[in-house]
């Protein structure tokens, strides 16, 4: 079943496999699974695993199960109003709303409603309809799974779905799932067969419409309106939109020092096993820790547009894990002094700095462009000293790398201190980086 | 199997319909569901909520950054071990001088080590049928915590330490777990992959209207109706902290102790703003904000 599925979901960056086939397999055979709303929600649970890909599976679903494409940037209903089986649909419900005038916003709403309609929103209407029809709601449970019985019964009245069994209700979604490369010949056979919704023909949904449910078409709506639920480009210049994928790989920074302690359960242990003679034994206690330090040009035109978002991105840090973090500015590259405000108005010595404590991380973040004979020997020997002094260093540059060849001093500062570039990608690469030299060193 | 109904949230908890099905599903799959999405979309609120109108047992178990496993599961008491062997010895040397008194090892017996096994959250919800286990804030754990966690909560079975003893469940009476996240850390995949997930979006404003109701605050619909459209408008500026539904209800319940026409007066005037806004560049902004579109602010207030 669903062959396919995994391959053709993966052409849309969703991550799925042949444990995504089983693990619905087994949500099928279980029940979980009535109508096509179900499959959309619970493929959802077993597939989305961060909010990032919401947007991507969303896409995935239509184009594979109702041969839906939405385009990069389409809005959701037009991608639905020029598709051929909201054409079908819509032939298909023709009886129920031709005298309802309504707009092409409100037919996507009521097509959004049967294509993610759940079992659980037919039990709802049910429930409903039994609230209405006595209000006591207080019932003994005696005849509590006598109600049980009733709604199961009306359940199967209302959908149509109910009444097939697991291997045709299977074949039924794999043929709606194949007929969507058929396009030019016919296609949504399935929909004139009581199509995709369960209320299809007559029944118990005569009357046609249905108001409310779940709100999953809703959902998809929005979501396919949100660049937040889409994956953000990780080799873009941090900006407001990335700034927390960024943070995701600064987080590798968080440092777990260790330190030696008294293990006293081990000390027990063993004591009795020496018949009370108690010699203490250690253990390694771990501990976090985070020192940083930002080093950030903020001088000329080519870095004023990267010095909010940088600093932005380590505020958001800092309120995270309120440790040490120190910020200093410099303009286009450092000599022998740095200052500690935005302004550049106090000087702190290079000294200073090379005092502090050798763990600490430091970032230089500038886009190293400038005259070559602004780096004279005062330079060279201040990023030498920082170097050899601080371990854990890189230069984050927000020139794209592509840009790096044509620049001689980014070239020439590259040589002197790692360079990375300032997108969530370089950023993840220096901290690995700076990590591997911490292990290196414990050991 | 009792644990695997639907269920849609009491009369106390407006449970939203996509996570109530997520969480439906996870229990009929026997896997945990992680729930993950903005401080104040009620992720904890689920299990409590769930567990008291089911009537069902809770365990919660606090993820700290000092979590491990063993106090997850169970750890063996070594110092009550210890003194309580010693106990013994003492005693038997005071039996041998001819001593009366003895000191209590407090009913527990040192040849029984099942005696000195505290159980943690794990172990007791998985020795009671049908209950809830929720792990809060999962993210806050180290980095190894939710692989060993995994690997626990894979096998339904645990083995006590020192004891031995066995304490397992059926897939029919596996607890529902819940594990929460504020995503401030990235969560293993692996670990992901064995989850049913669920991310909650902010309520939209006219599902706030519900859970507001679900409170009973017994307040002038006119009221409600302002104090939403200013939160939301709030919501909208983009502040480092934005306010969330626990916000909007403790201000509600600030409001409401003034009549109707003081207390619409009060929104006007953001009174009582400190139960909304926690930072102060936020509480900066949004002066700015009402400083410059004040006349905006007021016309909400009087069309409404």
């Amino acid at each position: 079943m669903f062959e396919t599925l995994p391959e053709r979901f993966r052409e849309h960056g969703v991550d799925t496999d042949v444990r995504t086939l089983l693990l619905l397999n087994k949500a099928m055979h279980r029940g979980l699974v009535k109508t096509l709303g179900d499959m959309f929600n619970v493929l959802k649970g077993i597939v989305v695993k961060d909010p990032d890909t919401l947007g991507p599976f969303t896409k995935a679903y239509y184009d594979y199960f109702l041969n839906i494409e939405i385009e990069s940037g389409e809005r959701l209903d037009d991608a639905i109003l020029r598709s051929e089986t909201f054409k079908k649909w819509r032939d298909d419900k023709f009886e129920a709303i031709k005298d309802l005038d309504f707009d092409s916003e409100r037919l996507v709403d009521e097509f959004l409603n049967d294509v993610h309609l759940t079992s659980y929103d037919i039990k709802e209407i049910i429930n409903g309809k039994n609230l209405i029809d006595d209000d006591n709601e207080v019932k003994d449970s005696g005849d509590f799974s006598n109600e049980l019985e009733q709604q199961r019964r009306l359940l199967e009245k209302m959908a149509d779905y109910s009444g097939m069994s697991l291997e045709e209700l299977l074949i039924r979604l794999e043929e709606i799932a194949k007929q969507q490369r058929g396009k030019h010949n016919g296609g949504s056979r399935w929909i004139g067969t009581g199509g995709i919704s369960p209320f299809g023909h007559g029944g118990a949904a005569k009357e046609g419409l249905r108001i409310g449910g779940t709100g999953g078409g809703k959902m998809a709506r929005k979501i396919l309106n949100d660049r937040r639920f889409f994956p953000v480009d990780r080799d873009v210049i941090v900006n407001d939109n990335n700034v927390d994928a960024a943070l995701a790989s600064l987080k590798g920074i968080i440092e777990e020092s260790a330190y030696e302690q008294l293990d006293i359960k081990k000390t027990i242990k063993n004591g009795l096993r020496r018949g009370g003679l108690f010699i203490p034994e250690l253990v390694n206690e771990k501990n976090q820790k985070l020192q940083v330090m930002l080093l950030i040009d903020n001088g000329g035109y080519s870095m004023s547009p990267y010095v909010y978002t940088v600093q932005n991105l380590f505020k958001k840090m800092k309120t995270r894990f309120a440790h040490d973090l120190e910020s200093y500015y410099f303009h286009n590259t450092i000599y022998d002094v740095v200052y500690s405000d935005s302004r550049r108005t106090k000087p702190v010595s290079i000294e200073t700095i090379l005092k502090k404590d050798p763990n600490y991380r430091i970032f230089i973040i500038g886009d190293a462009a400038m005259a070559s004979y602004e780096i004279n020997r005062t330079s060279v020997d201040a990023y030498k000293a920082l170097t050899k002094k601080f371990k854990k260093i890189a230069w984050l540059n927000p020139e794209p790398k592509s840009h790096w060849y044509y620049t001689m001093t980014i070239g020439f500062l590259g040589e002197l201190v790692p360079m990375f570039p300032l997108t969530p990608k370089g950023i993840e690469e220096a901290v690995q980086k700076m990590n591997k030299i911490s292990n290196t060193k414990l050991d | 199997m009792a644990n695997t109904d639907f269920w849609s949230g009491s009369n106390k908890y407006l449970c939203d319909p996509q996570l109530a099905q997520a969480f439906h599903m996870s229990r009929v799959l026997g896997m945990p569901l992680l729930i993950e999405g903005e401080p104040g979309t009620g992720k904890t609120e689920l299990p409590i909520q769930y567990a008291t109108d089911k009537n069902l047992k809770l365990f919660v178990y606090p993820v700290g950054s000092k979590s491990n496993v063993e106090s997850f599961v169970a750890r063996f008491d070594h110092v009550k071990y210890l003194r309580d062997s010693q106990v013994e010895i003492l005693n038997a040397q005071r039996d041998e001088k001819g001593l009366k008194s003895k000191m209590s090892t407090g009913g527990r017996d040192t040849e029984s080590l099942a005696d000195y096994v505290i159980q943690g959250p794990a172990a007791k919800a998985f020795s009671t049928p049908n209950s809830v286990l929720l792990i809060d804030e999962i993210d806050k754990a180290p980095r190894e915590f939710p692989n060993d966690l995994l690997y626990a909560l894979s096998h339904r079975k645990f083995v006590m330490p020192e004891s031995g003893e066995i304490i397992e469940v059926t897939e029919e009476n596996m607890p529902a777990i819940i594990i929460t996240s504020n995503r401030e850390q990235e969560l293993p995949t692996a670990f992901k992959g064995r989850c049913i997930y669920h991310y909650i979006h902010f309520p939209e404003a006219d599902v706030m209207r519900a859970i507001i109701a679900k409170h009973k605050l017994a307040m002038d619909d006119k009221v409600i109706d302002v104090a939403i459209d200013i939160f939301y408008h709030l919501r909208k500026l983009g502040l480092e902290r934005s306010p969330t539904t626990r916000e909007i209800l403790n201000w509600l319940k600030y409001i409401k102790t003034f009549s109707t026409k003081e207390a619409l007066e009060k929104i006007q005037k953001l009174e009582g703003m400190g139960s909304l806004i926690k930072t102060q560049t936020d509480l900066e902004r949004v002066q700015q904000a009402i400083f410059k579109n004040s006349g905006d602010f007021q016309k909400r207030s009087m069309s409404n």
